[in-house]
């Protein structure tokens, strides 16, 4: 009986005409069309329209400018002294930015996790530099390491770090420090919150267990805090990563890349680029390098965890 | 193996006193169970026994040492946790052999114990799941074997069974006992399940409200339960209870319905409690009731009966057809019956059921 069914209303449908056919293969399409006209307007034209600088000679003071150049742009890269010193100085401000994040906010989120009166009050306050805008920041710790302005020069000498109080943003072979103190005092309360909520779900009766089979706090801290914090901190060292190394707030509005490119990153090189020399098209190409570089850093990053994981099974 | 003694240990949180006088000497190879409701302070005296809780005064010594100020690796304890506690990240294998690796056993060393109890408990064919792939019977025979592969002086139980299943927990609870049997190790064992005290202890200590309210055999605490709520406690279904006073030597309820009462009772007090086992009170002859409720259990039938105005339940296996608003006859055989006073004290010696 069912077979007899079957029969009847296939034919049925392929009999019906084409506009009808085409009506409903469209359908679905026109409900989603507001979505899709947003995403596309929204995020593929800027993104496609960047890309496409990358290849063309964009210059804003050059009203003959805007043809298609090919690849010279990246040619024009491999030459380019001061863009490999920036991409060597976005390793060094990446590396040490990221890694003295996360040192002190894993040591802040573990101070946050011991009971003590007004730890909600510290937790809160945790939050405030996070809350400052980078600009704000900048300046404020541009004024600190300033001698005329600011007190740290003055204490460094106290301390006996520095022999006179002088300005380290003003020193090529230190000034990189300045941006990084500022982006490591910035991006703190980032590691210690998202770690003191992983540290938070871990099961105290664990420690319990091992405080009992004899481990000290630092064995209980290699045998379960670590293992219990380790995807968390995989996936926010990624995140930070790819968003410290875009970053180029701090260094414009502190060193502006200088002195002697001493403290020039590639964002901010994209940045001197683009709105300095005000050359769009060799800005996107240097912006695609970087977009390819990060790129290839999360996947490397993924595939390892996914490994990880695995062998986790 | 080792004795241990607990002298007048309270425990406070603040202004808030949780245990007080707490006294108990434990013997060498002793199983103990620490049992009463849900919040009497069981678990923070285990706790406190284990260095887990700080002992606020009184003094809790392990074979002669006073252990109040040792960190819980020094008492030389193993503990099975509620919740099992096993290490997520390591295997069944690297969960048993933690303690050994933490104090350098040498590897040989460590591979026997790990087979040895593994084979105790069955887990041979499981030594490389992590405890995310194991069920909670399998975990918890994890979480025993983490506590035998150390040999410690004693065990301490934070009601371990509690999160299987009825059938399971039978089971576990007598390879506990078979356990227990083959290893000799002083235990203790908390638990508020008073039929788990019962077929566990060599000893049960009774505690509410922060105290202890009775310690002895299991039988003693069923047959001479020293106060009401030991009485209550101890037994399922729970004792029955009548209010009334003592006059002349017979037992008169609060509707004027007396009752004679064996040799050796006071001849009067004001104010007691009479009480009884559900499965003492014989059926046939005696006091007027009527059936309120029948709960079939198989084995028998629970009978809830009104008599003398009170609620009184009957346990009986004798398969009588009996309906809600049946009349029936019970006896209250003399010897059966337990006495309270006033302050909820068992009082005149120990009558003994005479079935
Ligand atoms: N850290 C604490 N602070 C205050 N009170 C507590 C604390 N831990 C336990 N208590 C109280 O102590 C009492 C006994 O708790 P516990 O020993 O866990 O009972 P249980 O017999 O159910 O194991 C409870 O009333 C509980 O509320
Ligand atoms: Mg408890």
């Amino acid at each position: 009986m069912s077979d007899s069914v079957l029969h009847h209303v296939a034919p049925d449908r392929y009999r019906r005409p084409l506009r009808q056919r085409v009506a409903s293969v469209i359908e679905p399409w026109l409900y989603c069309a507001p979505v899709l006209v947003i995403i596309v307007a929204v995020m593929f034209v800027p993104l496609v329209l960047g890309v496409s600088y990358a290849f063309r000679d964009i210059q804003l003071l050059n009203p003959f400018s805007g043809g298609f150049v090919g690849l010279d742009h990246f040619r024009a890269l491999g030459q380019d002294d001061a863009f490999f010193r920036a991409l060597r100085n976005t390793l060094w401000w990446t590396g040490a930015s990221v890694f003295l994040q996360l040192g002190f906010g894993l040591i802040l989120a573990l101070l946050l996790n011991v009971p003590f009166a007004g730890r909600g009050l510290a937790q809160a306050l945790v939050f405030l530099p996070w809350a400052v805008p980078t600009f704000l920041a900048g300046l404020n710790w541009a004024w600190l390491f300033n001698p005329v302005i600011g007190p740290l020069p003055h204490w460094m000498t106290a301390l006996g770090l520095m022999d006179e109080p002088s300005n380290i943003l003003a020193d090529p072979s230190i000034a990189m420090w300045g941006p990084i103190i500022a982006a490591v005092w910035w991006g703190i309360p980032f590691f210690a919150i998202t770690l003191l909520a992983a540290l938070q779900s871990i099961p105290k009766d664990l420690y319990e267990a091992a405080s009992i089979d004899g481990a000290s706090p630092w064995q209980q801290f290699r045998s379960i805090t670590l293992p219990f914090l380790a995807p968390v901190i995989a996936i926010t060292v990624l995140l930070r990563t790819v968003w410290v190394a875009n970053f180029a707030d701090l260094i414009i509005v502190m060193t502006n890349g200088g002195p002697a490119d001493r403290t020039q990153t590639v964002a901010s090189y994209i940045f001197t680029q683009a709105f300095k020399r005000l050359d769009f098209g060799y800005a996107s190409a240097v912006a695609l390098v970087l977009l390819a570089l990060l790129l290839a850093y999360s996947m490397v990053i993924l595939v390892l965890r996914q490994r990880l994981s695995d062998r986790d099974k | 193996m080792a004795t241990m003694e607990i002298r007048s240990a309270r425990k406070t949180y603040g202004t808030l006193c949780v245990l007080e006088d707490i006294n108990l000497s434990i013997g060498d190879g002793e199983f103990i169970v620490l049992v009463g409701p849900s919040g009497c302070g069981k678990s923070t005296l285990l706790r406190m026994i284990a260095g887990l809780e700080e002992i606020s005064a009184g003094e809790i010594r392990i074979e002669d040492r006073v252990v109040n100020d040792l960190p819980p690796k020094a008492r030389d304890i193993a503990m099975v946790f509620q919740s099992y506690a096993l290490y997520p990240h390591m295997n069944v294998a690297d969960n048993m052999s933690y303690s050994l690796r933490l104090r350098k056993a040498d590897k040989p060393t460590i591979a026997d114990k790990v087979r040895d109890a593994s084979a105790k408990l069955g887990l041979g064919a499981l030594l490389e799941r992590k405890p995310k792939a194991l069920s909670g019977g399998q975990r918890q025979r994890v979480a025993m074997g983490r506590a035998i592969v150390r040999q410690p002086k004693a065990f301490l139980f934070d009601e371990p069974l509690s999160n299987l299943d009825a059938r399971l927990r039978e089971q576990m609870r007598a390879e506990i006992r078979k356990l227990h049997r083959a290893l000799g190790a002083t235990s203790i064992y908390v638990t508020h399940d008073q039929v788990e005290a019962m077929t566990l202890a060599d000893r049960i200590v009774a505690m509410h409200g922060g105290h202890i309210q009775q310690v002895g055999t299991p039988l003693e605490l069923y047959d001479r339960p020293a106060n009401l709520f030991v009485a209550g406690f101890i037994g399922s279904p729970g004792m029955n209870f009548v209010e009334g006073a003592v006059e002349l030597g017979t037992f008169v309820m609060r509707d004027g319905t007396r009752l004679p009462l064996p040799e050796g009772m006071p001849e009067t007090l004001g104010g007691a409690t009479l009480g009884i086992r559900p499965e003492h009170v014989t059926l046939g002859e005696g006091l007027a009731a009527e059936v309120e409720l029948v709960e079939p259990t198989g084995h028998g039938i629970i009978l809830h009966l009104r008599l003398a105005g009170a609620v009184f339940r009957v346990l009986t296996t004798d398969r009588r057809w009996l309906t809600p608003g049946d009349q029936v006859q019970v006896g209250l055989p003399a010897g059966a019956l337990h006495l309270f006073d006033e302050s909820e004290q068992r009082v005149a010696p120990a009558p003994h059921p005479q079935q």
